[in-house]
């Protein structure tokens, strides 16, 4: 059976490496290099991440895009063809919802892509919660679910309302 | 769960939006030089402003207004529920009216660079009203029959001979009048929709065995 690739977007620090790596089965695949830029961490994606996930018989790669915006050819390269799209935001930090949604905006009018919002840091307040992010993005309120990145049944929370909603 | 954030990441004129479907008060504190200010809204109108704990008449709390949009330093917070205190002169002001700020297009894009779109998102009108403000309506004159069908603010800056970061700027404010929004792309659904059963009862056998916990 042919693999299906789901797509984890979103802006620098959301937590995309981190929920591919709490997903992932196998060891992830990452294209790290030093930031050239003040964005809060040493390191960050260039190219993508990639973790794979097996459910019965199918094949799921997963792939995260990079977070910087002077790497967006690749949300398009990574993002064409693939089952889900889950865009994943800090809820802690509010200054990147303006760039969450520019991201989410380009990416659905470009691609034919199913998606969901992931708010990141649910389990540390003060934190947006996910109905309030949904106000921001103009977004329906299922389409956004909170979830902690770093734990594996929160973790694939957007994996399973994505699911749902393609139904 | 909260609203809160710092000016210079968000805008007065992003935040407004959200606040026109809550009650209650957002108090916009840490400016340079001026007062703590508190906005009360209701039914999606701002009520009453409070400057330094003051309330400011019609007059003074336009003026207010205008440099809380243009503001790119300072704290905010949102106390859903919270009722006014003292106001003698309802102002009943809409809250995207409150957007029209007297202030020029080129100081607002530099304050609203991390808020303007993608420039290749593609956008389409979602309502026929022309907007009232005289800047905004030249625009959507001059734009409407390439919003009708879709356009990006690249094609719009390509077609109607102006700065792209122009476009951007236009499409995000008649963005926060709610007279457009941008288009999604179609197809594949069905593909997708017969691979989403086959995953979806694995996916919670895998992390949620027996439970019902991704109801939760």
């Amino acid at each position: 059976m042919e693999p299906l690739k789901v797509v984890v977007s979103g802006p620098v620090g959301a937590g995309k490496s981190t929920l591919i790596r709490t997903l992932s089965e196998t060891e992830i695949v990452d294209t790290d290099a030093r930031a050239s830029e003040a964005i809060g961490k040493d390191l960050t994606t260039v190219a993508m991440d990639y973790g794979t996930l097996r459910l019965d018989d199918q094949l799921l790669y997963l792939f995260g895009t990079p977070g910087q915006e002077r790497f967006d050819f690749m949300w398009d390269v990574l993002t064409e063809g693939a089952l889900g799209l889950v865009l994943l935001v800090r809820g802690d930090r509010p200054q990147d919802f303006p760039q969450a949604r520019r991201q989410l905006d380009y990416l659905l009018s470009q691609q034919p892509v199913p998606y969901v919002v992931g708010v990141t840091r649910q389990d540390r307040p003060p934190v947006w919660g996910p109905d309030e992010v949904a106000l921001y993005l103009g977004q329906p309120p299922e389409r956004v679910v909170g979830l902690n990145a770093t734990e594996p049944a929160s973790a694939v929370r957007p994996l399973v309302r994505l699911l749902e909603l393609m139904l | 769960m909260a609203i809160f954030g710092n000016l210079n990441h968000m805008s007065l004129g992003d935040l407004l939006p959200l606040l026109s479907v809550q009650d209650g008060a957002l108090e916009i504190f840490n400016l340079e030089q001026h007062p703590r200010v508190t906005l009360y809204f209701t039914g999606g109108l701002l009520q009453c402003l409070y400057v330094g704990g003051r309330v400011a008449e019609p007059l003074q709390a336009r003026s207010i207004v205008s440099r809380l949009v243009a503001a790119r330093r300072g704290s905010f917070e949102f106390a859903p529920g919270a009722r006014m205190r003292r106001c003698p002169q309802p102002l009943g002001w809409p809250l995207d009216q409150l957007l029209l700020a007297t202030v020029t297009v080129q100081d607002e894009i530099q304050g609203l660079e991390r808020s303007l779109p993608h420039p290749d998102t593609i956008f389409a009108l979602t309502s026929e009203r022309a907007p009232e403000d005289a800047r905004l309506s030249d625009f959507w004159q001059r734009a409407a029959a390439l919003l009708r069908r879709g356009a990006s603010a690249r094609e719009l800056a390509r077609r109607l001979g102006m700065p792209l970061e122009h476009a951007r700027y236009y499409l995000l404010k008649l963005r926060q009048l709610e007279l457009l929004a941008p288009v999604r792309a179609r197809g594949g659904q069905e593909r997708r929709a017969s691979a989403a059963a086959r995953l979806l009862g694995s996916l919670r056998r895998r992390f949620f065995g027996d439970r019902q916990a991704w109801n939760h």
